[in-house]
């Protein structure tokens, strides 16, 4: 999960790490520091200070009309909500400094330069740090030895992914701060960090009652994962597509074939009939649906029978029945026993169900949906 | 001869107790893999389908002298616990089934691996087949072998769905497998691309491979780089997903942990890009694959 800089900056103070003096503030609240300062709007996109996010005050009288201008502005797409006010730090040097995961030394790597928008261009350099050791300053200048192991406190301490400091500034006293913070969480430590945000979308819009009711499925049952992963997109053909690696793969074929995906979602592991019940009645709750592409590879373990009646069954509960073409691709244990039971339910309900074993190739059937949905004859 | 699996591997199972640990060791069973111990803290002295229970991988391997294959399918809170167990107890090959395991415990896994000289697969991997021969983990489920056939193709791939949709296709088009392994698609994970290219270079059974790639990280960059630099000679066939994730916002999170983007690296186009200029055939789809090894 990535953080908005106030909650970064949450996590580098609990460390030691010098922040400016800051307060967040929302469209109607009073402001306590006074200028000169540093207006900045939290939002999740990259290179604010491009699209002027971040504004400088220098006078006490120009607060006012800076800030309620900042606060009518979209900034990369995303409505500015909330805005930290910052005592402004006179900088002497600039530096980049950060600790993230490599897949070239696959493990943590420091990497260090000078700062500002851009430093991975202009020469950061990364080294690698060993993960039972832990960070002991090597590649830092003497001066930014201590902020650099406060740093790498923050990266083990809340198991993060990236912990950024851009810039990393010593001011004309010599003292360090963190002028701004760049944390992204890795989500698979949740149950083990204690401090909890709130879900964000990183579409740059509020998240849709699909996406909350998608992700509510897997809540307290870990029998395979269902709606997790789901976002709402577009297009008017609705997916429900398998396995983490099979569903990105079958998304690429649909839109190489000029489909448009309603939706991403993916389930895996071996997901009980109940959970797909429920993604199904999500995902087809849209309207002015097309077609419906439920599709995966061979699977390995996850029971086809029982996904399979978990999407007939949510089928049948959606208040209105589905007119539109419905294209099955499915391997795996129980596929033939699910593909019996599928047609005589389609034809019991009437649903145009077209359904293709694992003798059919998986992204060929992108194209026979993409014609049915859109009615090409070729 | 094939790689990772073979005739001679014998299985200990991290996690046997648990509802997916002891139906994949009696999977491995019926294919015909040697499975002698399992391991669950406190449940010691127990049986899973004939399959003596211990307390610690050391006294699984004081009692079972024989076993170079450790199969880790515990919750993802213990599992650094158990990949240090059988690191330090010098285990050779260690398959880590447990998906959502924290990165850290991963790279911290991985450093003590390399100190001790042992080979990690995984995490989040669905497991390694030598078809014909054994298998260890979920891969081809409860019958592999209307999936899989013996042959000389190595696949590697970082989806473990993938690795038996890319199989089966090869199957219907007459061509085996020598090793099929499911590396996993996290950030960090123990073996990439490269660690098994070397593998299959060695093996005499294995004529060609086949790599399932997807965005993120430089494991498919690496991969081209060690065929440039001529130390895997045999032909490659590569497929590369993750296109359309690339459309959506920088770093939303879908498919595998791993298949995620921050700034340029990582990209589709420089792992097409690096692959295609060592010379690897790309398919455009899976179904392609068979012709491009033609």
């Amino acid at each position: 999960m990535l953080l908005f800089e106030f909650e970064g900056k949450k996590l580098f103070k609990n460390c030691g790490i010098n922040v400016p003096e800051s307060q967040l503030v929302g469209v109607s609240d009073e402001i306590r520091i006074n200028a000169p300062l540093v207006l900045k709007a939290q939002v999740l996109s990259g290179k604010r200070a491009d699209s002027g996010g971040i504004v400088v005050v220098e006078k006490q009288q120009d607060l006012e009309t800076k800030l309620q201008d900042l606060f009518g502005k979209t900034v990369n797409g995303e409505k500015v909500e909330r805005v930290l006010v910052e005592e402004m730090v006179e900088v002497g040097k600039e530096y980049y400094l950060s600790f993230s995961y490599s897949t070239e030394t696959r493990g943590p790597v420091m990497t260090f330069g000078s700062g500002g928008t851009g430093a991975e261009e202009k020469g950061a350099k990364s080294t690698a740090v060993d993960p039972i050791k832990g960070f002991n300053g090597e590649g830092l200048p003497s001066e930014l030895v201590e902020e650099g192991k406060k740093l790498w406190e923050v990266f083990i301490k809340y198991d993060c992914e990236l912990a950024e400091i851009n810039p990393l500034v010593v001011d004309k006293q010599g003292k360090v701060w963190a002028l701004d913070a760049k944390v992204i969480l890795d989500d698979e430590a949740d149950f083990r960090r204690e401090e909890k945000f709130v879900e964000r979308n990183l579409f740059g819009r509020a998240s849709t009652e699909a996406e909350i009711e998608a992700r509510k499925i897997d809540e307290g049952d870990h029998r395979g994962t269902t709606g997790s992963v789901y976002w709402d997109l577009d297009g008017d053909i609705a997916v429900i597509a398998a396995g983490g690696g099979g569903s990105v793969v079958n998304m690429d074929a649909l839109i190489a074939q000029g489909g448009k995906p309603a939706n991403y979602t993916e389930h895996s592991g071996n997901p009980p009939r109940e959970k797909l019940k429920r993604l199904t009645k999500i995902v087809l709750g849209k309207p002015n649906l097309k077609g419906c592409w439920f599709v995966g590879g061979t699977a390995n373990f996850t029971d086809i029978y029982e996904t399979l009646m978990g999407f007939v069954e949510g089928l049948k509960e959606l208040p209105e029945k589905p007119k539109y073409p419905i294209v099955i691709r499915r391997g795996g244990p129980n596929d033939k026993k699910a593909f019996e039971e599928l047609k005589k339910i389609g034809e019991e309900e009437g649903f145009d169900f077209h359904i293709f074993g694992r003798e059919t190739p998986m992204t060929s059937t992108a194209k026979i949906m993409v014609d049915l949905a859109y009615g090409h004859t070729s | 001869m094939a790689i990772l699996v073979n005739q001679n591997t014998k299985v200990l199972v991290q996690g046997i107790t648990g509802k997916e640990g002891s139906k994949v060791a009696l999977q491995m069973q019926n294919y015909g893999t040697k499975v002698l111990a399992g391991v669950t803290p406190g449940k010691g002295g127990q049986e899973v389908h004939g399959i003596p229970v211990y307390n610690t991988v050391s006294e699984a391997l004081e009692n079972h002298p024989g076993i170079n294959t450790s199969l880790i399918s515990v919750p993802n809170f213990a599992v650094f616990g158990a990949m240090e167990e059988a690191i330090k107890s010098k285990t050779p090959l260690i398959n880590v089934f447990t998906e959502h395991v924290p990165i850290a415990d991963t790279a911290k896994a991985i450093a003590l691996a390399k100190e001790n000289g042992v080979r990690i697969v995984g995490p989040s991997s669905m497991g390694i087949i030598s078809p014909g021969i054994g298998k260890v983990g979920q891969i081809g489920g409860e019958d592999p072998r209307g999936v899989f056939r013996k042959g000389n193709i190595g696949v590697i791939s970082k989806s473990g769905g993938m690795a038996s949709e890319v199989s089966w296709i090869l199957t219907q088009a007459g061509m085996g497998q020598s090793t099929v392994i499911g590396i996993g698609g996290d950030i960090l994970e123990g073996s990439s691309f490269v660690d098994l290219l070397l593998e299959f270079e060695k093996d005499p059974q294995t004529e060609s491979v086949v790599l399932f790639g997807e965005i993120g990280g430089t494991y498919e960059e690496e991969a081209a780089e060690l065929i440039k630099s001529g130390k895997f000679t045999k032909p490659v066939v590569a497929f590369v997903s993750g296109l359309f994730a690339e459309t959506l916002p920088s770093g939303t999170k879908l498919g595998h942990a791993g298949a995620i983007i921050y700034g340029d690296k990582g990209s589709y186009k420089s792992k097409i890009n690096s692959l295609e200029s060592a010379g690897v055939k790309i398919a455009k789809t899976p179904d392609e694959i068979p012709n491009l090894l033609k």
